[in-house]
């Protein structure tokens, strides 16, 4: 049998595509479908949550909270209790027992947990001044329960994650960065959730104090630091300077008296590490 | 194009060879397939996607190996074979080769 | 620096992604060019998956030759492969690993013949198989091993 060496032409074994067009293609289809996923989810979520018992949530959170490791503000908690007497007796709010507690956490925040659960993080304690700000905080986290927010959030997250799971299987590497970086979403709210929120803190604020006083206090120092709008498109909360400007005129269509403000004493919470 | 698993093409003569040629292809079933073959392995039975996707993928190979064939100016392929491996999970790899030759 | 420290997970992930695109697209044009360079020098040489007829005394000796090369998947190449599993269909990542593979161990065969003065390789053998099977699990290696094998002969002057 006579041998006849001959070159092939191209390589017909690979595709000649460009891999980071393909990379945009698959990227942009899994958007897309973690996208209606989810957007099920939270219809899911909307449908079912304004019925769930809070004897239930309650449940639940107890439940949640044993995998953290946090300690109770016993001062916080007090704070928070004299605003609870201000409540209708008929609230909602009264069927939770509420406590407060304090991680240890260099952001500027605070979460609201199902099971009546506040979480305030140690970095916000830092910028508070005013035993008012602080109502205002707690009034915010308040007003989350209240509209059931937290419920929603939670939904939410959990319809992101469950997606990506059975999409990656649950011990790759992706799901577990993706379900990292979705899990910052689980506990923040929608823009208009914040200012419903904010309103409800404002409410309770001066039913506690009479005046709303230093409601403004604390998001205009945040805004001090917060530099420009940009890093504010992805956080969860709206910019300082937004919130501002919504309490201002809220404050000036109910007809708020403003007053002096209360300092806080900034207390080590005690038998800590 | 002559496809043979003998080292001849039966009642031909093969005048010259220009030595191997190949076609792989590697594939993988969308999401809704596997999970529908994941509930199919519970009650057992042919899974059908698979077969299809593996049937799919070879009938591929063989495409890209008469491809390779034909830019050496063959017009035959001879003994060919089959091997079938899988290098991700879920994908597999669908592999012929053979001998490219011309035929009287 | 906060957000660094805040999407730090996303960040090494970028750049994994990115070096893994680089280093990978370089490694494998560098590879390539000197599969094609060596596949051109020995063109010549001929190998066959048919078995060969030789008449009586024509053969000098014949022996065994075999060639393997394990290659691995970039990181960018391997998330590619891991968004296609979702989709389906033909994963273009994994096709240029199996090429490669393949024609390095056909390569390294031939070379191994020629060494030994062979002027042919008959019945070539392929044989792929994967290290660490599931290739886009964590922890997991994604590479694949090709073993090439078939009888050199080697020839007696006419």
């Amino acid at each position: 049998m006579k041998y006849t060496p001959r070159e092939l032409a191209d390589n017909v074994n690979v595709s000649h595509n460009h891999p980071l067009a393909e990379l945009a293609w698959l990227v942009g289809g899994l958007v897309v479908i973690v996208a209606i996923i989810s957007l099920g989810f939270w219809w899911l979520a909307e449908l079912v949550v304004p019925r769930v018992p809070v004897d239930v949530e309650v449940w639940a959170g107890k439940q949640l909270l044993e995998k953290y490791r946090y300690q109770e503000n016993p001062d916080l908690t007090k704070l928070l209790h004299t605003l609870l007497q201000t409540l209708p007796p008929k609230s909602p709010l009264r069927t939770y027992d509420f406590s407060v507690h304090v991680a240890d956490n260099e952001a500027v925040n605070a979460m609201a947990l199902p099971g009546g659960q506040i979480m305030v993080f140690s970095g916000l304690l830092k910028q508070v001044r005013s035993e008012n700000e602080l109502a205002m905080v707690l009034g915010h986290e308040l007003g989350h329960y209240a509209h059931r927010d937290h419920l929603r959030g939670l939904g939410r997250g959990l319809g992101v994650t469950l997606a990506l799971a059975m999409f990656f299987g649950q011990d790759s590497a992706l799901a577990g960065l993706a379900s990292d970086l979705f899990l910052g979403m689980e506990m923040s709210y929608s823009r208009q959730q914040e200012t419903a929120a904010d309103a409800f803190g404002l409410d309770m604020l001066v039913a506690g104090y009479g005046h709303a006083g230093g409601a403004t206090d604390f998001f205009s120092r945040l805004a001090g630091q917060a530099g420009g709008t940009f890093p504010y498109l992805l956080a969860s909360h709206p910019h300082p300077g937004d919130r501002i400007v919504v309490l201002r005129k809220m404050i000036a269509q109910k007809g708020y008296p403003l007053g002096n403000t209360v300092p806080w004493k900034i207390s080590k919470p005690s038998g800590n590490k | 194009m002559i496809l043979t698993n003998v080292n001849t093409v039966p009642g031909k003569k093969i005048v010259e060879h220009f030595g191997i040629v190949q076609g792989s292809t590697v594939r993988a079933k969308h999401v809704g397939r596997d999970i529908m073959a994941g509930l199919k392995n519970l009650v057992g039975g042919e899974l059908k996607g698979y077969t299809e996707l593996l049937q799919d993928a070879r009938e591929e190979a063989v495409q890209r190996m008469t491809e390779q064939a034909r830019q050496l100016g063959a017009n035959a392929v001879v003994n060919i074979r089959f091997a079938t491996s899988s290098v991700a999970q879920g994908a597999a790899e669908l592999f012929a080769y053979g001998t490219a030759v011309r035929v009287e | 620096m906060e957000i660094v420290t805040r999407y730090f997970d996303l960040i090494v992930f970028l750049a994994l992604l990115t070096l893994g695109y680089t280093a990978g697209s370089f490694a494998e044009r560098k590879h390539y060019a000197s599969i094609v360079r060596r596949e051109r020098e020995q063109l010549t040489f001929q190998v066959m998956t048919a078995e060969a007829f030789f008449a009586e005394g024509r053969v000098k000796k014949a022996f065994l030759v075999s060639g393997s090369a394990v290659i691995s998947i970039d990181y960018f190449k391997r998330m590619l492969a891991i968004l296609r599993n979702i989709f389906g269909g033909r994963i273009k990542a994994y096709e240029s690993l199996v090429d490669r593979a393949r024609r390095e161990a056909i390569l390294r065969m031939k070379e191994q013949a020629i060494g030994n003065g062979a002027h042919m390789v008959v019945n070539l053998r392929l044989e792929t198989s994967t290290i660490g099977n599931s290739a886009n699990r964590k922890g997991k290696l994604g590479s694949v091993e090709v073993v090439a094998y078939g009888t050199a002969v080697a020839l007696n002057p006419r």
